[in-house]
């Protein structure tokens, strides 16, 4: 399955660039997240804990950087594997200037998934992961207009970033409303396998971050 | 030839047992000290197993024991070829890789076993999966079954040359002769997809070694109940008769509980035996989607030739069939494809191929219709096709073609499933399809009502299909007929029964004879300490071939009757007659014995019984057909398109079906009411998805859809045509899966109709996306 | 894994209990009541096998952990007639032949109990409606909707 898209933030590429190196705030765009540690220049493993609704399990990821060239671009593969199935993802991301102090980021990946992620998961994945990212870049649009607001010595902004039910609830809520299929709306038990997936994501944007 | 009993619509004799809460499912069952199982399964579809690391399972509180392949020692090895590939066919190239009960060394599908793990609650034991490493690398998948045959494709066996399972060629006439006499040749690929039984019950399995007797008891959800005994007797190294398979009441069959070689039935009367404790293990939905065999998914290169008139002059259809990671089940499928693609009609050149092919999925073996649905969806598109290029309408071309009574018993040519060459024996094809076309009021639809609904702007189409069922093949099944002193009557055959209402329909065949009411008839199936001989419940043969077995019995009980009756009143066998339960003097009904009272005498405790006769009411009988009985039928329905959100809606549905005599006319209702829901999910609603890498993407009752009671037709109408079999007394004929193999070529048809025969689709399982794309290829 | 201590009545009948707070209302009612008329047939709420009533509206006893059950009423297809004795659904069903292999029948007989009890007469759209959630692999709804319409009939309102 591929996964692409981009967003728009506002703010200088150098500022979104050390925001992304900023761990403690990519964790908070993605409530779970528990570690990442960075084995040498090009490899880190990640521990992420998926608790939404009454599933839950956690994936253990590998993350390789390659084709580096920061800061504009970077490829990134990661394989992670849990209890709930497995996940292996290409993906290149590219950072872009793009006039009036904003930062253009695209990023296009293929990933493959497998188990219970696939097999109960899949149908759903897709407008899920699309849900899930845009509510994550919300969070990371507002930790990044803190962090020029404290820099720029204007009142600070407060940022709380949100907890993982709030996350959830976003995220089934954003889902919900495009939809009239009840079945669909059941498929929200099935919400984990797209925790996954942005967890690729994250890992992308913040190994290009690294 | 209805009687009293039978042929009456007699109400069913399990239904309160059911309807109350009851009756014993499998995991009902609870045995003192059981534990529970559950399997660890690998989530790649191909890879290599490097090790598999269980110490921390074993240390969580509650697990008694896990294993892997390597635990099983020498125990483990492949399983039986279950349906070995029939030898009469000159030629055919067959590689047998039966299933393994656990994987080792390497994974083939996605859900294969890894290890087992026993607890003392299931719960338990599904927490141990997270305390098991393995460590396995991943290979890559083949899924595309013609990919699956090019050189330098991942190999399923790679002790293979290929993934080729079979190459099987059958013809009769010559087809490329007839092909050059043709004025119109029409070739098209057509594609059948993937299916679930899915049965409402998932599969399961109890078992408990007692070591005092050596008696190893066994229940299990399984259609072969006597196969599985053998079996498993076999492989652990006892008689038969120290093994005891009973079958409880079982939530749906519909094929895929046929197999006597997954890995409950395999290790788990092992593992008993070692911990000496019973061992229980409940299937869940994900783990039948993956685990539990399914089947369809064929692709077809078919070729027809006719006259310019729509004479068929010949047939050629080259095929792949994909078997899955292995073939257990032999070429039953694919072979039942190449019996049926032509079976209904007068086709005297037919050239026919399957090349089977291994892939990284779950083993195919059949499911309601098994391979006849296939045969008859690729006949029925290019009868479509050709229609439509010789402008003739899709009925008349049809009825052109059809065979004619005359013309049976007709020897087709083609070895069949059941080894032997088919041959159609009875049927009236033509005024299956001239009733079914009244019954629909095709000519006034055509006519009058789609002009008109068309003008309204509406996108209605009608189908209409023939077809036919090959049924009731052998080997054989047999029965024992008891009439007890209680004065009722005790039935044992060894097939077992998943909702066909045998309990019911086999009384009424001995109600008939022995004359004693249908509720004093207590049927056993599927319990091989009650009668151990048979084949199992398959190919819609349980009620033709058990039901005639069962006949044979309970007629030579009328004929111990009468005997002993004779006897004891000093009248002439003629003189007397029997009913409500005893037997009398025509001339002086005053003089009468109760039947259970004759049971006594016939098992006198001093005295003797006369040379040659054996004591009891009771008898033992066996029926094995030559060939299998054919059922035919037609089907029509015609559908409303919504073109906004491409959704279908079958308005009218109306079914003509032969299946010679019915034993119970609601209860054949209900069958092909049922196979017609199953065929209906098939054409729109059902689709197991693989994707590229092998893993199965609709292991849900959310993905994997089946009609519910609003997807249902509005107006359903069941006809029926009697044509007798001459191949079993009774004159039956199998119908279990009638109503799930026309329906999605029916369907197919009346779709592209109500699309103004804007698109040609030449795929079985469709969706609204899927029209929605066809229509967007159009544009 | 620590239990808690509940309190349901199941049937008319009081159960005390303790279970893990994880456990399933069905594998509760089924394994540790031994009521094993409620069927599972996919534990994620779609086939409808295992409804019961709670008080006194159908839910999924897959979808229910028995701790939630606490202080609650449950009723399971047990509450109905006994095989000697069935209730007007029963034998309607018994009598169109709207049961195959009767796995799905608990589940259908405890969403159509509440229902009938709210359309006494209910025509065949707001049975097919009602039972759209209950699915049948054996009998194609034909004879389950014949009998619908036979039991309200039958029942007494």
């Amino acid at each position: 399955m591929k996964i692409e898209g981009e967003h728009v933030f506002k703010g200088p590429r150098q500022a979104v660039w050390e925001m992304f190196r900023d761990p403690e705030v990519l964790a908070s765009a993605m409530p779970g997240t528990q570690s990442l540690k960075k084995i040498d220049d090009q490899h880190y493993e990640g521990m992420m804990n998926v608790r939404i609704g009454p599933v839950s399990g956690s994936f253990a990821g590998q993350l390789t950087v390659s084709n580096e060239n920061l800061p504009e671009s970077c490829t990134l593969t990661v394989d992670g594997r849990g209890a709930a199935g497995f996940a292996k993802g290409v993906g290149n991301v590219h950072f872009f200037e793009n006039g009036e102090s904003t930062t253009l980021m695209k990023y296009d990946g293929e990933v493959t998934i497998g188990g219970t992620l696939a097999s109960v998961g899949q149908r759903m994945i897709d407008s899920v992961s699309k849900s899930m990212i845009k509510s994550a870049f919300e969070t990371l649009d507002k930790a990044l207009e803190a962090r020029l607001a404290a820099k720029s010595g204007n009142t600070p902004i407060e940022f709380k970033p949100p907890t993982e039910a709030e996350f959830a609830k976003n995220v089934a809520k954003d889902m919900a409303g495009g939809l009239t299929n009840v079945a669909e709306v059941r498929m929200l038990l099935y919400i984990v396998p797209v925790a996954l997936l942005f967890l690729i994501v994250a890992l992308i944007a913040r190994g290009c971050g690294g | 030839m209805a009687g009293k009993y039978f042929g009456q619509p007699i109400l069913r004799n399990e239904d309160a047992q059911l309807l109350s809460g009851k009756a014993r499912f499998i995991d009902d069952i609870d045995l003192p000290g059981m534990l529970h199982a559950a399997f660890l399964r690998s989530d790649f579809a191909h890879a290599r197993i490097k090790k598999i690391d269980y110490s921390a399972a074993l240390k969580r509180s509650g697990v008694v024991a896990v294993y892997t392949a390597e635990d099983f020692g020498d125990f483990w090895r492949p399983g039986p070829l279950q349906v070995p590939p029939p030898t009469a066919i000159k030629g055919s190239v067959f590689n047998a890789r039966t299933l393994v009960p656990i994987a080792k060394d390497k994974v083939r599908f996605s859900g294969e076993p890894l290890a087992v793990i026993i607890a003392e609650s299931r719960y338990i034991a599904e927490d141990a999966f997270d305390d098991i490493i393995v460590e396995i690398e991943p290979l890559d998948a083949v899924n595309d079954l013609e990919k699956a045959l090019e050189p330098g494709a991942p190999l399923v066996h790679e002790d293979l040359d290929s993934n080729l399972a079979a190459d099987v060629v059958q013809e009769r006439g010559n087809y490329e002769e007839a092909r050059a006499k043709a004025d119109v040749v029409i070739s098209r690929k057509i594609l059948v997809n993937r299916n679930a039984g899915a049965a409402l019950e998932n599969r399961g399995f109890v078992v408990e070694w007692e070591e005092r007797s050596r008696q190893m008891t066994v229940w299990a959800t399984t259609q072969a109940p006597i196969p599985l005994r053998n079996t498993i007797a076999a492989r652990m190294g006892l008689f038969e008769n120290q093994v005891r398979v009973i079958t409880p009441f079982i939530g749906g069959g519909f094929g895929p509980k046929i197999m006597t070689s997954q890995a409950d039935d395999v290790l788990l009367p092992w593992i008993a035996m070692k911990l000496k404790r019973p061992i229980k293990w409940i299937e869940d939905r994900r783990e039948n989607f993956l685990a539990t065999t399914s089947e369809r998914d064929q692709v077809h290169y078919a070729e027809i030739a006719l006259t310019k008139e729509g004479t068929i002059l010949g047939v050629k259809d080259v095929f792949y069939h994909n078997t899955g990671a292995y073939d257990p089940y032999g070429m039953t499928v694919p072979l039942n494809t190449q019996t049926h693609t032509v079976s209904n009609y007068r086709v005297p050149n037919f050239y026919t191929q399957i090349k089977m092919v291994f892939t990284n999925q779950m083993v195919v073996t059949p499911v309601r219709g098994a391979g006849r649905p296939q045969g008859v969806f690729v006949m029925e598109r290019l009868m479509d096709a050709a229609a439509r290029e010789l402008n003739m309408d899709p009925a008349e071309i049809r009825m052109k073609n059809l065979l004619i009574p005359d013309e049976f018993p007709l020897r087709t040519g083609i070895i069949g499933q059941d080894f032997v060459e088919g041959v159609l024996d009875s049927g009236n094809y033509k005024k299956n399809l001239e009733k079914t076309m009244e019954i629909v009021g095709y000519e006034k639809f055509r006519k009058e009502i789609q002009p008109k609904l068309r003008a309204e702007g509406k996108h209605v189409g009608i189908g209409i299909v023939t077809f036919t069922e090959g049924t009731a093949v052998g080997p054989y099944e047999g029965a024992r007929v008891t009439i007890g002193a209680n004065g009722k009557v005790n039935v044992a055959t060894g097939i077992s029964t998943q909702g066909q209402g045998h309990f019911t329909s086999f009384a009424q065949i001995v109600a008939e004879q022995v004359g004693i009411d249908v509720k004093d008839i207590n049927v056993v199936t599927g319990d091989t300490a009650h009668f151990h001989w048979g084949a199992g419940t398959f190919a819609s043969r349980g009620a033709a071939v058990a039901g005639s077995a069962i006949h044979n019995a309970a007629v030579k009980v009328r004929e111990k009757i009468f005997s002993l009756a004779s006897k004891i009143f000093e009248e002439p066998e003629e003189n007397l007659e029997v009913g409500d339960g005893k037997v009398w003097v025509k001339s002086n009904p005053s003089q009468s014995m109760l039947l259970g009272d004759l049971a006594l005498r016939a098992n006198p405790t001093r005295g003797t019984i006369e040379p040659g006769v054996e004591p009891g009411l009771e008898a033992t009988a066996y029926y094995g057909p030559p060939y299998g009985a054919t059922g035919a039928g037609a089907v029509a329905m015609i559908v409303n398109l919504d073109p906004e959100t491409m959704q279908v809606k079958v308005e009218h549905f109306v079914i003509v079906h032969d299946c010679g005599t019915a034993i119970n006319p609601m209860i054949l209702e209900g069958q092909v009411y049922g196979g017609i829901s199953m065929g209906i999910g098939n054409a729109f609603y059902e689709k197991m998805v693989y994707d590229d890498n092998g893993q199965l993407l609709s292991a849900s009752f959310m993905d994997y859809l089946m009609p519910q009671a609003t997807d249902m037709p509005a107006k359903m109408e069941l006809g029926h045509l009697v044509t007798t079999t001459p191949l079993n007394t009774l004159g039956i004929k199998g119908v279990g899966e009638a109503g799930a193999i026309p329906t999605p070529a029916a369907f197919v048809q009346a779709v592209e109709d109500a699309l103004h025969g804007q698109v040609e689709i030449m795929e079985s399982n469709l969706n609204p996306s899927r029209i929605f794309e066809y229509l967007q290829k159009k544009q | 894994m620590d239990k808690f201590p509940i309190t349901v009545n199941v049937n008319g009948v009081r159960y005390d209990r303790a279970v893990e707070p994880r456990l399933l209302l069905s594998d509760f009612l089924r394994h540790d009541l031994c009521l094993t008329g409620t069927h599972v047939g996919c534990e994620h709420g779609i086939c409808g096998a295992c409804t019961i009533l709670f008080d006194g509206e159908p839910v999924r006893s897959c979808l229910i952990f028995a701790v939630q059950a606490n202080g609650h009423d449950i009723r399971t297809v047990e509450s109905l007639g006994s095989t000697e004795n069935l209730h007007p659904l029963q034998e309607a069903f018994h009598e169109k032949h709207a049961l195959q292999c009767g796995f799905c029948t608990p589940g259908f007989l405890m969403t159509l109990i509440p229902f009938l009890e709210k359309h006494p007469k209910p025509t065949e759209e707001e049975i097919r409606e009602a039972i759209d959630g209950n699915i049948c692999r054996c009998t194609g709804y034909e004879n389950i909707i014949q009998a619908v319409k036979l039991a309200s009939e039958k029942m007494p309102r």
